[in-house]
Formats: C-alpha cells, sequence, structure tokens
C-alpha cells in the first residue's frame, strides 16, 4: 500500500514539473486577453 | 457587365441592391423558385435588374451568376452555369455544396472560368480576413474561424442542421471529424455582439482554408449558439425562423511564425449577416467578371481573391473589418 502511494506521488510530481516547465518555458502565442476592438482603416488595408 | 442572382431571398436581394449600385453591372437578371418573389425584388431595385421568369441556369447568358438559393445542389447549378459560360459565386455554407463546388475545379479551368464557393459572411468574410491576417506572418500554423448570428430563414435552418451534424477539424495534416455542438470555446466578438460561447458544428470553412495555406497544422470553425439551440438542434426546428436574423459576426484568429517569434492576430466583422453575405457575394462577383481572380478554377475567396481591393471595397460599402488589439500576457 505504502509502495503504491509513493508511486502516485511520484507520477503526480512528475506530471506537476512538466506541467511547470510546459507552463513557464512554453511558446505556444497566448491570445489577446485584453484590449478591444479597432476597425480596419486606410494604412491597415494597404 | 452581365450578372445574375440566382435565389431572391434575404442574401440575394442584398447581393442585387450592391450589383445595381455598381456602375459596371449593365444587366442584372434575378431568378427564384418563387417567380413573384424575384418579380418584386427586380422592381424594388429598378433598372438595370430584372426578373426574366427563368429558372436555374437555363438559357442564362451571363459573365458572373451569383447563386444565393438556400444549401443544398449549389454544385450541379454551378456546374450547369460553368457550361453557359459563366464565372459562379456560391454563398453556401453547406459542407456538400462546398465540396462539390471545389470538385468543379479542374473543369472551370478548362473553361477559364473562376467558381467562388463559400463568398458570404462565414465562409467568405472570414476567408478574406483569414488571408489579410495570414499575410503578416511568415509561417500560419493554425487558423480558428468562430461566427455568430444568422441571415434569413434559410440560413436559420442550415444553422441548425450545422449544430447537429459533424465537425471538420483539420489537425497535422488530417481531417478529423467531431460531434457538432461539442467543443464549447467563448468567443470575443467585436462590439455589440461581444462574448458568446461556440461550438463545433458542421461549417465548411475548414475546406476552403486548407487549401489556401499549405503548411498549416490546424483549422477549427465555430458556431454560436445557446444551450436551447443545442438541444433541439438534432429535432425538426421548434418554431419558424424569423425572416431576418439579428446583428451578427465573425471572429478569425491567425497564429504563426514572424521572424523567430510567434504571434496571434485576431480579425473580425460585424453586421447583418444577409446584408455582409450579399456584399461579399456582389463584390467578388465583380471581381471574377473583371478577371481579377487571381485565377481560373474553384477555391474559396482566401485564394482565389486579392484581398486588399475586396476588403477595401467592401469597407467603402460598410462591411467593416476590425482587429482586437490586446495587451499581452506572456
Amino acid at each position: 500500500m505504502a509502495r503504491l502511494i509513493r508511486r502516485m506521488a511520484l507520477a503526480v510530481g512528475a506530471a506537476g514539473l512538466v506541467a511547470a516547465v510546459l507552463r513557464l518555458r512554453g511558446k505556444g502565442g497566448t491570445p489577446p486577453t485584453g484590449g478591444g476592438w479597432r476597425e480596419l482603416t486606410g494604412p491597415d488595408l494597404r | 457587365m452581365r450578372a445574375a442572382i440566382i435565389g431572391a431571398g434575404a442574401v440575394g436581394a442584398r447581393a442585387a441592391r450592391q450589383l445595381t449600385a455598381t456602375p459596371d453591372v449593365g444587366s442584372l437578371v434575378i431568378r427564384d423558385a418563387d417567380e413573384e418573389r424575384a418579380r418584386t425584388v427586380a422592381a424594388a431595385m429598378g433598372p438595370p435588374a430584372e426578373a426574366d421568369g427563368g429558372s436555374g441556369a437555363e438559357g442564362l447568358d451571363v459573365d458572373v451568376a451569383v447563386v444565393t438559393t438556400p444549401a443544398g445542389g449549389h454544385a450541379e447549378l454551378a456546374r450547369r452555369l460553368l457550361e453557359a459560360g459563366a464565372h459562379v459565386v456560391s454563398v453556401s455554407d453547406d459542407i456538400d455544396d462546398v465540396r462539390g463546388l471545389l470538385a468543379l475545379d479542374a473543369e472551370a479551368r478548362e473553361r477559364d472560368r473562376c467558381v467562388l464557393a463559400g463568398a458570404g459572411f462565414s465562409p467568405g468574410m472570414s476567408c478574406l480576413l483569414a488571408a489579410h491576417a495570414a499575410a503578416r506572418f511568415d509561417e500560419v500554423d493554425e487558423i480558428h474561424v468562430a461566427r455568430a448570428g444568422t441571415g434569413g430563414p434559410a440560413c436559420a435552418r442550415q444553422h441548425h442542421q450545422a449544430l447537429a451534424g459533424h465537425a471538420l477539424d483539420w489537425r497535422d495534416g488530417a481531417w478529423s471529424r467531431r460531434m457538432g455542438g461539442s467543443g464549447r470555446e467563448l468567443c470575443w466578438f467585436p462590439e455589440p455582439v461581444r462574448g458568446r460561447d461556440c461550438y463545433r458544428a458542421a461549417l465548411p470553412d475548414g475546406l476552403l482554408l486548407v487549401p489556401a495555406f499549405p503548411g498549416v497544422e490546424r483549422v477549427t470553425a465555430r458556431l454560436a449558439a445557446n444551450r436551447r439551440d443545442r438541444l433541439s438542434a438534432r429535432l425538426p426546428m421548434l418554431r419558424r425562423p424569423h425572416p431576418e436574423g439579428r446583428v451578427g459576426a465573425v471572429r478569425v484568429e491567425v497564429r504563426g511564425r514572424r521572424g523567430s517569434t510567434r504571434d496571434v492576430v485576431v480579425l473580425g466583422a460585424v453586421d447583418l449577416p444577409a446584408v455582409a453575405a450579399g456584399a461579399v457575394a456582389a463584390v467578388t462577383a465583380v471581381e471574377a467578371a473583371a478577371g481579377r481572380c487571381t485565377s481560373p478554377g474553384a477555391a474559396g475567396l482566401a485564394r482565389s481573391c486579392d484581398v486588399l481591393p475586396v476588403l477595401t471595397e467592401l469597407a467603402r460599402r460598410g462591411v467593416r473589418a476590425a482587429a482586437f488589439e490586446g495587451s499581452r500576457t506572456d
């Protein structure tokens, strides 16, 4: 039982470590989350 | 320029209005399965519009035909129009229609004609926005389209069926069929539509965008819907659709690489969907008839049109695009 718990803790810890690395180092191109819409005008359409 | 509109519903009437107001259009034939409706629309437009009482492509001698009939049968009608020597613009957002239209590519090339598939609001305006956003990247990785709102009753029925169908997602070089109504995502559209929950649906945007952007890894399309829409999607429509939907919007998110950095560009447009679809269809029809398509064949607007002049002309006609300018969080 103790071995099972140790293995589970190890698996959770490893997954957490990988997730943390991906979260901090990942380059997924975070989409804009603030700001607003601006109409495309002359210079944008050249 | 001689033009025809086949289908005088919400989108067809708006396309007719736009073509009537185009100086290059010398004659405009309006046809509909309901002859009375075609005559009413033609009378409302005035010259050069006229209803000739014909049906389909029969006896039509025009430079370009805009097909605005309800979804279904667009490919067969387009084939007949090609045989009659016309460029074809279709506003259908039905997957089978779009597949059939794209299959006319070889015939269109042989006849030196263009078949513009999905030339409405979405697909249509969405394809133009995707191409415009993609021009800012060296390499496009992902394109995600979302749309909200419906045009006329036929569009509302198509919306209903799309949620009950299977979505086509392009992922890592292959199509995957996903259940319509799944994959909820909160998408932010331009004002006044703002945030709407969007779901996978049977939409043809991917079929049109993937060939236009070789190497793209992911393409998805979603439809704004509420819980009642999702619940009732697999049932017959519970009530008759409205003659005209409210203000709708499209939103296109393009992710890609520019130099050594990865970035996201989000473009959108807001309008009455039937009005915008009519304007897109009319403007692209004029482009096709004037020989300004990039090459003969069957394709979506992202591949077949010179995007900037079309967007500029649409803006002049009141269909304006917008860019989402947000603050980066990384």
